[in-house]
């Protein structure tokens, strides 16, 4: 009960997507579109682990008094703000809130503003940090004392270089007595365009190899770590 | 509203930018509040596009007592998705396997046609193409397909672990090396470059959002 019929659930679910892809019958198209609802329905409890994990782990840093215990309750704070707001929809219809203009959900004025003014400010800027860290990495990184790392280096500097105007500004300075106008950009796209899609359609083409490999094993029960212990 | 938000948005990016000094409590609340603010918004997209549609609507259906018998068919996946609640109870987290199971199954199942169609042979495909153009490609193309196909080969070789890298397979996997070089420096450049537009947005933003609220 507890591994055997797992392992016969995943074999089905997984030979059964299988087989309705390659059958164009309609009664196998109608099995594709139900277990992919199914997949649809079961997903958003799923989530439920996660944000039960996330409640856990804080809850438990605030109980043990745990260093920097008092942000957790900004997290609760964010979370419980986000979901306040644009949750409770069916007050949307209630003559108090009508009244006052104050409207719930992911269309709501107030959730919109939530998003533009406090979500997306904080992810952009977390990202740019990185701007800084990578520019210390890239200069231990880049350190040319092989081959190899001669070649990351000169095709990382030409695919930054191509892509500002000041790379095709510097080649049409020096090469201004020559037929070759920007240059730069030309020797970026070719980049892009030829070994490097040739490195990504082997990393492709090996990852989609591995990922077939495992998807068999998981599908026939050799591969379920998946289940845990017990 | 919209200058009380660039205020909270201002504020917000200094407290993140703070952090180029050192760590310190702005930045912390700021980071804990993203995790919040992420999480929740994460909750009520999921509430809004996946539970209420396609397991809230069924429930109502047969509250309401609309339904068809083939309706009821749609409770099975709902009753299996709240299996995921056994979490709550150390005797019975078992249970949660069997939510899993379906969707690992259905994933694995679905991944194997779309990693063929989408991964394998799409990019076969557009490996070997341009040679059935051969007639029509100018000196430039010809050079770039050939490239491209010695690129894939060697760079699949690299990856190739069961044959000990030595003699032929040692030289086309060190081609390989470099062919992935090549790739992860323009990976690379790519990045860095997406990171510093991001940081020009954000520098943008306060200057002329933010200090426009003030001058």
């Amino acid at each position: 009960m507890k591994r055997q019929v797992p392992l016969v659930l995943c074999f089905l679910f997984g030979i059964v997507m299988i087989l309705t892809e390659f059958s164009p019958h309609s009664d196998s198209q109608e099995l594709y579109k139900e277990v992919g609802r199914w997949y649809l329905v079961i997903t958003p409890f799923a989530y439920v682990i996660g944000v039960m994990t996330l409640v856990q782990v804080h809850g438990t840093r605030i109980r043990r008094r745990a260093e920097y215990w008092q942000y957790s309750y900004v997290v609760f704070a964010g979370m419980i703000l986000m979901v306040v707001v644009g949750m409770p929809t069916f007050l949307n219809q209630t003559p108090f809130f009508q009244a006052r203009g104050i409207s719930f959900g992911l269309q709501s004025p107030v959730f919109e503003w939530l998003f533009e003014y406090v979500q997306v400010p904080m992810e952009a800027t977390t990202f740019s940090l990185l701007a800084f860290f990578i520019a210390s990495a890239a200069y231990r990184a880049f350190r040319a004392r092989t081959f190899e790392a001669t070649l990351l280096l000169i095709s990382a500097l030409i695919v930054m270089m191509g892509n500002v105007p000041i790379g095709d500004y510097i080649w049409n300075t020096v090469m201004g007595e020559t037929p070759w106008t920007d240059g730069t950009s030309w020797a970026r796209q070719w980049i892009l365009d030829n070994p490097n899609l040739a490195a990504r359609r082997g990393i492709i083409l090996g990852v989609a190899l591995g990922v077939i490999s495992q998807s068999i094993r998981i599908i026939l029960g050799i591969e379920r770590s998946y289940l845990g212990g017990d | 509203m919209e200058t009380l938000g660039i205020w909270i948005a201002a504020f917000l990016t200094l407290c993140i930018y703070s952090f180029l000094y050192r760590d310190n409590p702005f930045y912390r609340f700021a980071e804990h509040l993203f995790v919040g603010v992420a999480v929740g918004y994460g909750i009520v997209v999921q509430i809004h596009q996946g539970f209420i549609p396609f397991a809230w609507r069924p429930v109502e259906t047969i509250i309401s007592g609309e339904a068809s018998p083939m309706d009821f068919i749609k409770l099975i996946p709902i009753a299996i998705g709240m299996l995921f609640f056994a979490r709550l109870s150390p005797r019975h987290t078992w249970l949660i396997r069997y939510p899993l199971a379906i969707l690992i199954g259905i994933g694995a199942g679905a991944a194997i046609p779309n990693v063929l169609q989408a991964d394998i042979f799409a990019q076969v495909r557009g490996t070997l193409t341009p040679f059935s153009q051969l007639g029509t490609l100018g000196a430039g193309e010809i050079i770039g397909a050939a490239l491209m196909v010695i690129g894939v080969i060697c760079t699949l070789t690299y990856f190739f672990f069961s044959v000990e890298h030595r003699g032929a397979v040692g030289g086309l996997s060190k081609i390989g090396i470099a062919f992935l070089m090549i790739g992860f420096g323009s990976a690379f450049g790519n990045t860095v470059m997406g990171r510093v537009a991001l940081l020009i947005q954000r520098v943008d933003f306060l200057i002329e959002d933010w200090l426009g609220t003030i001058f």
